[in-house]
């Protein structure tokens, strides 16, 4: 065999392990996107397929690396933010307020997870709200506190050790409009309040 | 000029093999290391195990939820099918039993809403034969996760529901 045979095989051989690496790595950056992706509702991120055996390759990796053994639709539906209302990233060192009417579901919680996806790392005992928590008005209307350190009064998730964070909102045993249309779905509203010392 | 081609094809097509590859292995990498975790390294097959109150350190799966109370059985029906109960919660609180195939899709679920009495099915492979009378549930894969999701956002309500659930059952049928 010439040098030059070799050689040539030799590239060939660089240029194909340099596709797979590179093909590899964008399966795993795609995949670290999390649940922050797909269709979105005022700010919250959803996908009306999540656990179901119609989810296509893409969506069922995505939802084993962040959400794995979730429900599909008919039993529960899974909305995900990681901004507030202008569009920040939410981060452990600001406060916010989380507000909505009465959701279409038998129950629903909003819960708290670090990058890792996992929950944060400290002990407050209140890494969610959920519906038996907030106190709505006589129109439904409730809002909640999302925040290093317990407010005064009210409802509460904490932050604290979140680092930049973001929020999963589950609606258990949605009623059939809300399973049809997401986008009949009235999404809480997330504000920030301030950041530093004051939260 | 036309190597060159050549090579820049070779590069995409490994490409997209790669991305696929991975995008395909994912679900079962990741539900065989959860099986894994739920059935103690594969010493707790065809029982329920029972998890102690959801808090940060809870790190078996990914995004749990503080608010309820997750009971697991890791399936295996490589030898026959299971009988699958589960007990109702005080007060009619929420339950739900989910079947997941290894490829992480839940192919069934069962809640308290549809069977306020109780859960029940049997959870059989194509071909395998069932009681009749019994509502049947086929796994496409011999093994699998059915998890057992109760409400509990608070610690009082996680020992109510956490005496309620030691009733449930995750066995192969008897005789």
């Amino acid at each position: 065999m010439s040098a030059d045979r070799k050689g040539s095989r030799w590239v060939t051989a660089g240029v194909v392990v340099a596709g797979l690496v590179v093909g590899t790595a964008s399966g795993w950056f795609w995949l670290q996107k999390g649940m922050v992706q797909g269709e979105s509702y005022a700010g919250w991120s959803g996908n009306s397929v999540t656990g179901s055996a119609d989810a296509d390759p893409w969506t069922r990796a995505r939802v084993a690396v962040a959400g794995l053994l979730a429900l599909t639709k008919e039993h529960a539906i899974y909305f995900t933010r990681n901004t507030d209302g202008s569009g920040a990233r939410l981060r452990e060192d600001c406060r916010y307020r989380v507000s909505g009417g009465a959701m279409p579901a038998r129950w629903w919680s909003v819960t708290v997870y670090a990058a890792d996806n996992y929950l944060p790392l400290n002990n407050d005992d209140a890494l969610s709200f959920d519906a038996t928590e907030v106190q709505p008005d006589p129109d439904g209307n409730w809002t909640a506190i999302l925040a290093p350190s317990r407010p005064e009064s009210g409802a509460w998730a904490s932050t604290r050790k979140a680092g930049e964070f973001d929020i999963t909102l589950r609606l258990y045993q949605p009623d059939a409009k809300a399973q049809a249309d997401y986008g009949s779905i009235p999404m809480p509203k997330v504000e920030r309040l301030d950041c530093g010392e004051q939260a | 000029m036309n190597r060159k081609i050549k090579l820049l094809g070779l590069f995409i097509g490994a490409a997209v093999i790669g991305h696929v590859a991975l995008v395909l292995a994912v679900p079962n990498v990741l539900m065989g290391v959860a099986m894994d975790r739920m059935s103690e390294g594969g010493t707790a097959i065809n029982r329920f195990q029972f998890g102690d109150r959801t808090t940060e350190k809870s790190r078996r799966v990914v995004r749990p939820s503080p608010d309820l109370a997750y009971a697991s059985c890791v399936y295996d029906l490589s030898k026959g099918p299971l009988l699958v109960t589960a007990a109702p919660s005080p007060g009619q609180g929420y339950v739900s039993l989910s079947v997941f195939a290894a490829n992480t899709d839940n192919i069934a679920a069962l809640d308290s809403s549809q069977y306020p009495q109780g859960i029940r099915f049997v959870l059989a492979m194509k071909g395998q034969a069932s009681p009749a009378g019994e509502r049947v549930i086929e796994s496409p894969s011999a093994r699998g996760i059915i998890l057992d999701r109760r409400l509990a956002p608070t610690a009082e309500k996680f020992a109510e529901v956490d005496l309620a659930r030691r009733a449930d059952s995750c066995a192969p049928l008897a005789g």
